[in-house]
């Protein structure tokens, strides 16, 4: 059991190299997504996808504000001119008439191909005939100039009916020339990148140019007071890696530098202090091995989750210095401590190792690494440092505050009516609260803080890009069999629409139909003498110059013979990228969307999609759905929490052989947690997950409090010493988790105020119920 | 003399289109009085027949019915025959509802700005604002109080396109006329009847 210690610090020496080699070759992320659940579903998984490197997750809303609208407007073109010529974008819209011309003239030239009037009917006399007389009445219309240019052409008026329906999809306000937001208070520009939204480094660059383009576009922006606004997958992609960078640097130093400072003035020894961190650094490096090695990469969340580990971590060193008492070895006062210090270790894995279980990658990473930190700094504690500290080491003369501490401790039975009235007080509190308890918002998981997402919202909705709640999803082998889909699935919401069920809809086989309709529709077209003939039919006695219908009839007799459209037939037009939205080529096959506009009745479209017979379409509720899922997820925490204290419980049962001390040590963390977590509601309103995860780690950390009150001090001076130890090593952890409550990242925010909380009342609440306990017990025996 | 500019332009254009006489005689009266007279209508009715004489048709399309104005900006075409048809204007939305062919359609008509040129022609003049009118126009007015003819010419290239020239005719705060000249010829006169407060 005891290795010969200079074996131990060669093997130390040699993990802890290997630890450095793995970590030189690994990758760091920031990918947003480590944080969001993963998706059982498959048609949520499209979404997922899309979400990380679809045409959604290219596109950058740009704001610009603060200066009258003429002047914003000058701003907008010249920005959007610029960007232009920039290869980093494949499109910049500011709602200036640049690309219009192109997708009209695709629209003309392919009429007959797109339109799904054109049916075998369509040209019957009757319907020829139907269609020239409301002509005559549209041609009293303020329209009638653009008609009257187009009519020769197509009397059946399909162009008109492909604009109208590409434009029902809403459109941002037109303010002199470009778009504006409702108010007028705002241009605005959409961008799409070239680069994936995953590619925070392409990113980032096509951020600066629009930063940099848009100081040269006002000229001088200090001077006209216009601001520049940023938002979209990209932006917050950016800005997290930049948060989780900074965070994680910042509270790992920060913590770091306290926790120095605090040992520096415990044990006034710089080698001590060395020693001191020796376990914490071991562990924080076998950690981030361990999860490179077990997940490709590691996250930049879980490097800011070490200042925590450095809290927790310290501690043990804490424990074994400060108890070391004049004339004694550290190898002996180590034998004296080790089984309570192996317990705690041991619980303490039994919290973190929850977050293994997680269905969020990220998380799942947090656990890896504190467990691997904790049991590499409880060996070095338990082999290396004894072996390291010079003999008769005794790293604290007595002094007074041991003795007053003791006082202290000897007064703090009498709080325990009050804590005891307070625990049920809270208890009450959170169980007969109205509101609910847990958020379940996904947006409360994600790494973006709140004022970006706002910000996401207020652009979203100026630019009329109303959050898609309800979509429509087919999957399907070929793209051929996705749009024919689409176009089933659209036949069937017509329906629907005439019923009021929606608004309306968009659909991918708008803009690129299927072979097969494209053929049915070349085939619907009557050879040209049976077109013109029913034609001299339909205009008998109505006033139309005669011969004016001549183009129609060569129109369509070259519609009949034309090439089909496919996918390349788009490029040039905005209209791809439309369709690049809708259509998505997948690793296994095709996916098409149909995002739904104003849905009264989703019951309705639901019972309609099953009667298609299409096995593969599913409708999606995205606000439903995901707080569905979400609740999902919740539960599964609640178990896998409960299974982590539960698995705690046990574990003491198991060492202390004793029921009542399992109780006495779990009563003070109880009361923790209840207070932790009201006093969390009543300042944040709503849990999330991640106060739950934090709430697990109060158990996890504070069983250790817990469990060195509960062992019986041999003397006065060893009780004193003990609760020294406890004191720093729980400042150390208040330290390492409530620096990460200043954390622009909800993940570490809210686990370092429920942790950081939860210590603090964790030690208190053992020295008033435990200590309590173990009077009586001393009376008793 | 809150008006002299306005008056000095009046003779101005006067000289130009060599009505001296009638512009001397009443030097006082110009398109700012006419638009303050027009603007002092809070509402009118009346009905109208309206030809229009298209290049592509072999024979004039006519349609009647009434006309409905709601100072300051809202104005109501209800076309009775040949099919009935309501145009609403109201504010920047404009609404098109055909109950033949079951269709409504509301534009916001800063979107289609050659359909705004065409609504504020009419309806500008009625409110008597100025402002907006040339704002779309180059306006010049021939006449006296009592008949008069607004002539607009579009100023912006979008809307040359489309139309050449509008006169609107009227004697005192009423119109009566309004003729509309597009560029590629063709052509369409309203007349209007009855209009009454």
């Amino acid at each position: 059991m005891n290795p010969s210690p200079r074996l131990a610090i060669g093997i130390w020496f040699a993990f802890t190299l290997i630890c450095i080699s793995i970590i030189a070759g690994a990758t760091f992320t920031a990918d947003l997504s480590a944080f969001l659940p993963r998706s059982p579903a498959p048609a949520q998984q499209v979404l997922v996808e899309q979400l990380r490197n679809g045409v959604v997750s290219r596109l950058v809303l740009i704001g610009i504000e603060g200066d009258t609208p003429p002047a914003l407007a000058q701003t907008s073109k010249r920005l959007a001119q610029q960007l232009r010529r920039q290869a980093d974008f494949t499109s910049i819209n500011n709602g200036e008439n640049t690309g219009a011309q192109k997708d009209r003239e695709f629209l003309w030239r392919n009429r007959y191909l797109l339109s799904a009037a054109v049916v075998p009917d369509h040209f019957s006399v009757a319907s020829l005939r139907k269609m020239l007389e409301e002509n005559l009445q549209l041609l009293g219309s303020p329209a009638s100039a653009m008609l009257q240019r187009i009519l020769p052409n197509d009397p059946t008026r399909e162009l008109l009916g492909l604009i109208e329906q590409l434009a029902g999809q809403s459109r941002p306000e037109m303010r002199h020339g470009v778009w504006f937001s409702r108010n007028g208070d705002r241009a605005l520009l959409v961008a799409q990148t070239r680069a994936a939204g995953f590619d925070i480094d392409a990113q980032e660059h096509a951020l600066d140019l629009i930063r940099s383009n848009f100081s040269t576009a006002t000229g001088n922006s200090a001077a006209t007071g216009q601001k520049l606004l940023l938002t979209g997958p990209g932006v917050f992609a950016v800005s997290s890696r930049e948060n989780i960078k900074g965070d994680a640097w910042r509270f790992s130093l920060i913590a770091t530098a306290l926790v120095a400072a605090l040992l520096l003035a415990l044990y006034r020894s710089p080698k001590i202090l060395l020693l001191g961190l020796l376990p914490v650094a071991s562990g924080a490096l076998a950690g981030v091995a361990a999860v490179s090695l077990g997940f490709g990469s590691v996250h930049g969340i879980t490097l800011a989750f070490g200042a925590t580990l450095i809290g927790e971590g310290v501690d043990y060193a804490i424990y074994l210095f400060t108890r070391i008492t004049p004339g004694e070895t550290s190898r002996s006062t180590l034998t004296r401590i080790w089984p309570t210090l192996r317990l705690g270790v041991l619980t303490s894995i039994c919290g973190f190792g929850v977050m293994l279980f997680a269905d969020f990658p990220g998380l799942a990473q947090l656990g890896l690494f504190s467990i691997t930190g904790l049991i590499v700094a409880a060996a070095v504690t338990r082999w290396i440092l004894p072996a390291m500290l010079p003999p008769g080491f005794v790293a604290l003369e007595d002094s007074g505050i041991a003795a007053r501490l003791s006082a202290l401790v000897s007064r703090a039975p009498a709080w325990r009516m009050p804590l005891i009235i307070l625990s049920v007080c809270a208890l009450l509190f959170l169980a007969l609260r109205q509101e609910p308890l847990w958020n379940d918002n996904l947006g409360s998981l994600s790494p973006v803080p709140l004022s970006e997402q706002n910000l996401d919202g207020q652009l979203r909705g100026d630019i009329g890009a109303p959050d898609v709640r309800y979509l429509i999803v087919a999957i399907a082998d070929t793209q051929e069999s996705a749009l024919a889909a689409s176009e089933k699935i659209s036949t069937a919401l017509n329906a629907l629409v005439q019923q009021g069920a929606l608004q309306g809809f968009d659909s991918p086989a708008a803009y690129l139909p299927s072979l097969a309709a494209q053929r049915s529709r070349q085939a619907a077209i009557p050879s040209p003498a049976d077109l013109g003939n029913n034609l001299r039919q339909a205009l008998r006695d109505l006033p139309y110059r005669p011969d004016l219908f001549a183009p129609f009839l060569a129109d369509a007799e070259t519609a009949q013979k034309q090439p089909l459209l496919d996918r390349n037939s788009l490029q040039q037009t905005s209209l791809a990228l439309k369709l690049d939205s809708l259509l998505i080529k997948r690793s296994d096959g095709w996916a098409a969307m149909l995002p739904l506009r104003g849905v009264n009745d989703s019951d309705a479209v639901q019972r309609e999609i099953a009667l298609l017979k299409i096995t593969t379409v599913v409708l999606l509720d995205l606000k439903r759905d995901s707080e569905q899922l979400f609740q999902t997820f919740r539960h599964e925490m609640v178990t896998y929490s409960l299974a982590g204290a539960a698995a705690i419980g046990l574990l003491l049962l198991a060492s202390l052989r004793s029921l009542r001390r399992v109780l006495d040590i779990l009563a003070p963390l109880s009361a923790a947690v209840i207070i932790t977590a009201a006093i969390l509601v009543l300042s944040v309103g709503k849990l999330s997950l991640f106060h739950l995860i934090g709430l697990l780690l109060v158990v996890a950390v504070g069983s250790n409090y817990a469990l060195f009150f509960d062992r019986q001090a041999t003397s006065a001076q060893d009780l004193g010493r003990t609760l020294m130890s406890l004191l720093f090593a729980n400042w150390c952890a208040v330290i390492g988790f409530g620096v990460l409550a200043f954390s622009q990242v909800p993940l570490l925010y809210a686990i370092g105020s429920a942790v950081g909380i939860g210590a603090i009342l964790s030690l208190a609440f053992s020295a008033i119920l435990i200590a309590r306990a173990r009077n009586e017990s001393h009376d008793s025996s | 003399m809150r008006c002299l500019p306005a008056a000095l332009l009046t003779i101005v254009l006067g000289l130009l289109s060599g009505n001296v006489a009638a512009q001397i005689v009443s030097a006082e009266w110009g398109i700012v009085q006419l638009m303050q007279s027009l603007g002092q209508v809070k509402s009118a009715r009346g009905k109208f027949v309206e030809r229009k004489y298209l290049a592509i048709l072999s024979t004039p399309l006519e349609f009647s019915g009434t006309l409905i104005y709601t100072a300051p900006d809202r104005l109501e075409k209800h076309i009775l025959l040949p099919k009935p048809e309501t145009l609403v204007l109201e504010q920047d939305r404009f609404t098109i509802s055909n109950p033949t062919l079951q269709q409504s359609r509301t534009l916001t008509l800063t979107d289609y700005p050659v359909v705004q040129a065409f609504v504020e022609s009419i309806r500008s003049t009625l409110a008597g604002d100025l402002h907006t009118l040339t704002r779309f126009y180059h306006t010049n007015l021939e006449g006296n109080p009592s008949r008069w003819r607004l002539s607009l010419t579009p100023s912006e290239p979008a809307m040359q396109d489309v139309v050449r020239l509008i006169h609107i005719s009227g004697s005192t705060n009423r119109i009566d006329r309004i003729e509309i000249i597009e560029t590629q010829g063709d052509r369409s006169v309203m007349v209007i009847t009855g209009i009454a407060p």
